[in-house]
């Protein structure tokens, strides 16, 4: 073997173990790679698992509850790609990719933690148990969602179209809570990312301009969006007006209530949603009070009634179904219909203080 | 030089080892059944055929549909069976948003709640599907059965609905409806169409419910405006079995012992059917206002109107109502209840016979419960509603075949 050939060999090893060890992420404009790993968004070792610095790690304002899981999002846009404004919102461009990985911190014995999302931008892998990474890809025909799962070992996670189940034990102060937790379907995740039921786009809830430009207590977001501009992935600053997080509690009841009530139902409950059917716009498009649930009779909620004759009558949070289906944690009854199979206790003492501070009250309770 | 070629070769192959970077390539997970067909639902071109093999199948999870132009095809109505007796999650065991959907011959069971939705879709054929709760009749089952809502161009033909807790089959805030040939039974309403116009309903048997099948228009609905709907050539019998609807459902209202009951609904033609021993009334015409719910809504309409009710068979029924109304007339009467009870209430400036018509039924009988002054003076002549009002047309749906 010739000199020049070794070197050329070394030299290709060298390549392709270079472009192992750092690759960039990557996009797929048609093919679904069916490992997590392929779209090179993160360096994963048996100890961390760390968002590649290409992307940047993100927050939006207002966030949603998934079963007291924690979650870390990521976002990439490929060099030389810019996303431009519209209608004062973020339009990315093609090849943009997001990322939300799903973990429950675990104590030294495995043991999954109920505990406050601190908002980690890397993961100790001996600290954190990694469950899936959701991924949503901007491509030529639109935004995809991409369930990927990860296994036991933590080594890798995989594509799950149809999505899966898990078992999970839940800790919080010795107390366990067993729960299944279910990890969307693609149709599931079309189900709150399509607003418009059933021929609009899918799009993002997080990465979005209010999402991301709103100040929250004592951190600044809105360097969020600066960051995007100094990354030249945003060409103008979009002029917004910040939502109010239904955690922030400077904000008012009200705010922080129509907050919530935006982001757990109004994806389904607006006026070209999927639940557009039971006339409960919870998304503050409502016209009418009995719209938003004052005093409104339920259409086609079976068991979801639980008894009751209105969504909300005001002042009595127990009379309203609103709470009732919040309460539960019957698939037929409950609300929302997906992303939990646990109740959001801190949702319920919001909305329960809301509904009790209202004046006024509805014929014929019982 | 063969030599080094061989070399190079090796050396590529442990370069191509080293891709893997030192780790072994974790396996990719096997899915079960159940997660095979959501993703074959998932995965579907339009024209696809997803078969559903006999036996009894298990799913944990609702499944769904949004591509269109997909048929789901079982083996039969009781060969192949979807069964979500184990189901965790969703509310629905079948959620469609798909046009030109065709689902056959084949049973969805035991779900937590509905069975088959179908939301927002056009040209939607059902066509020898069951959907039941083995367990008999109890307000746990879920609310509907076949439920297409906000649909257009519907056809349920040959359908089984058994043990739904609101509706067996149930069509919702749609338009171009046909539904016959189609059993409902032990169902709190067997066969409903609501919020809808332009709908046949015939050749089915509604029985064991406990409204055999209601035609409702509600307020405070993106769609409303309930008309022109045909009932006829039905076999409405003994609808007696209790209400079991969770409390606070419209359908809670329903008295047990309903053959057919129009709400609020205009131009309804009920003709050729045979009504037989529904022990509250065999049919019950009424207002919104029975209900006594409040309603915010300056469009609706709460009154019916234009009921033209004709050519059909009465035996027995009105024997033992459940409803304080129905109950008292018993009581007044010493009579059964007769087969045609309206409530009497009326829009301002309208005529008797604009509200209803009725003619050539055998085994007639008729009360005004003259619900507008509390039930104080009920009236049995039905000479003023001795008219007729046009024919409604018959209902095509365009992909059917004749």
């Amino acid at each position: 073997m010739k000199l020049s050939q070794h070197i050329f060999s070394s030299l290709l090893c060298s390549v392709i173990l270079y472009s192992c060890s750092e690759p960039s992420p990557s996009f797929y404009s048609s093919e679904n790679p069916a490992r997590l790993s392929e779209w090179n968004l993160f360096k994963l070792t048996p100890a961390t698992l760390e968002p590649r610095s290409e992307t940047l790690v993100f927050k939006p304002n207002n966030t949603l509850f998934s079963d007291y899981a924690h979650k870390l999002r990521t976002m990439w846009i490929p060099n030389g790609e810019t996303a431009h404004v519209e209608n004062n919102e973020i339009v990315y461009p093609a090849g943009t990719v997001l990322s939300k990985t799903f973990y429950y911190p675990i104590d030294s014995d495995g043991i999954f933690l109920r505990e406050n999302d601190k908002n980690l931008s890397s993961l100790n892998l001996t600290k954190n148990r990694l469950i899936e990474t959701r991924l949503l890809v901007k491509r030529d025909e639109g935004w995809q969602a991409f369930p990927y799962v990860w296994n036991v070992d933590q080594t890798e996670a995989f594509l799950r179209v149809a999505g899966t189940s898990r078992n999970i034990q839940l800790s919080e102060e010795g107390q366990q809570t067993q729960f299944t937790y279910f990890v969307p379907n693609e149709n599931q995740c079309s189900a709150c990312h399509v607003t418009e039921h059933p021929y609009g786009e899918m799009h993002p809830l997080g990465a979005i301009a209010n999402q991301l430009t709103a100040k929250v207590g004592d951190t600044n977001q809105s360097q969020q969006i600066e960051k995007l501009i100094s990354r030249n992935w945003l060409e103008v600053m979009p002029s917004t007006k910040p939502s109010h997080s239904w955690a922030d509690r400077t904000a008012s009841l009200e705010q922080r209530a129509a907050s919530y009530l935006n982001m757990h139902c109004g994806h389904c409950h607006n006026k070209d949603g999927a639940a557009d059917t039971s006339a409960l716009l919870l998304d503050g498009s409502h016209d009418l009070a009995i719209n938003m649930g004052v005093c409104k009779t339920p259409v086609a909620a079976g068991g979801g009634a639980g008894d009751k004759r209105y969504s909300i009558v005001p002042g009595s949070p127990e009379e309203s179904i609103l709470i009732y289906r919040m309460l539960s944690d019957q698939p037929d009854e409950m609300m929302p219909e997906l992303g939990r199979s646990l109740v959001h206790d801190e949702g319920i003492e919001l909305i329960h203080s809301w509904i009790e501070q209202m004046q006024g009250s509805c014929p014929n309770i019982q | 030089m063969r030599a080094s070629l061989c070399k190079n070769v090796m050396i590529s192959f442990v370069c191509a080892l080293l891709i893997s970077c030192d780790q072994r390539q974790p396996e990719i997970p096997q899915l079960n059944f159940e997660e095979e067909i959501q993703q074959s639902l998932i995965q579907a071109q339009p024209g696809d055929i997803i078969e559903i093999p006999v036996g009894t199948h298990n799913f944990t999870r609702s499944l769904s549909l949004n591509v269109p132009g997909v048929t789901i095809k079982g083996a039969g109505i009781d060969s192949s069976i979807l069964s979500f007796k184990n189901q965790k999650q969703g509310a629905e065991g079948l959620l469609v948003s798909a046009s030109d959907f065709t689902i056959q011959d084949l049973a969805i069971e035991d779900t937590i709640g509905d069975a088959l939705k179908i939301n927002d879709s056009n040209n939607v054929v059902i066509k020898n599907v069951r959907t039941e709760w083995t367990n008999g009749p109890e307000t746990t089952n879920g609310a509907y059965g076949i439920y297409p809502v906000q649909s257009q161009n519907i056809l349920i033909d040959g359908a089984v609905a058994i043990g739904a807790s609101d509706a067996g089959i149930y069509v919702g805030q749609s338009s171009q409806i046909i539904v016959r040939n189609s059993h409902a039974e032990h169902n709190v309403a067997g066969i409903e169409i609501e919020n809808s116009t332009f709908a046949d309903v015939y050749n089915n048997v509604a029985t064991n419910n406990t409204g055999g099948i209601l035609v409702f228009d509600l307020p405070n609905l993106p769609v409303q405006g309930g008309r022109n709907t045909r009932v006829y050539d039905n076999e409405i019998i003994t609808n007696n079995t209790i209400n079991f609807a969770p409390a606070g459902n419209i359908v809670g209202t329903v008295p047990s012992g309903t053959g057919l009951m129009i709400l609020a609904n205009d131009n309804i033609e009920v003709f050729g059917n045979t009504f037989s021993d529904n022990n509250s009334a065999n049919v019950l015409l009424v207002s919104y206002y029975i209900t006594e719910r409040p309603f915010d809504d300056p469009d609706y309409d709460p009154f019916p109107e234009y009921i033209y009710i004709h050519d059909n068979e009465f035996n027995g029924g009105g024997g033992s109502p459940d409803s304080e109304p129905l109950n008292a007339l018993r009581s007044a009467t010493g009579q059964s209840i007769p087969n045609v009870v309206w409530d009497g209430t009326i829009k301002q400036g309208q005529k008797p016979n604009e509200i209803l018509c009725m003619r050539n039924n055998s085994n007639f009988t008729f009360v005004n419960l003259d619900a507008t002054n509390g039930f104080s003076a009920p009236t049995f002549n039905a000479a003023i509603h001795d008219c007729d009002l046009p024919n409604l047309s018959e209902i095509s749906l365009s992909f059917e075949t004749k």
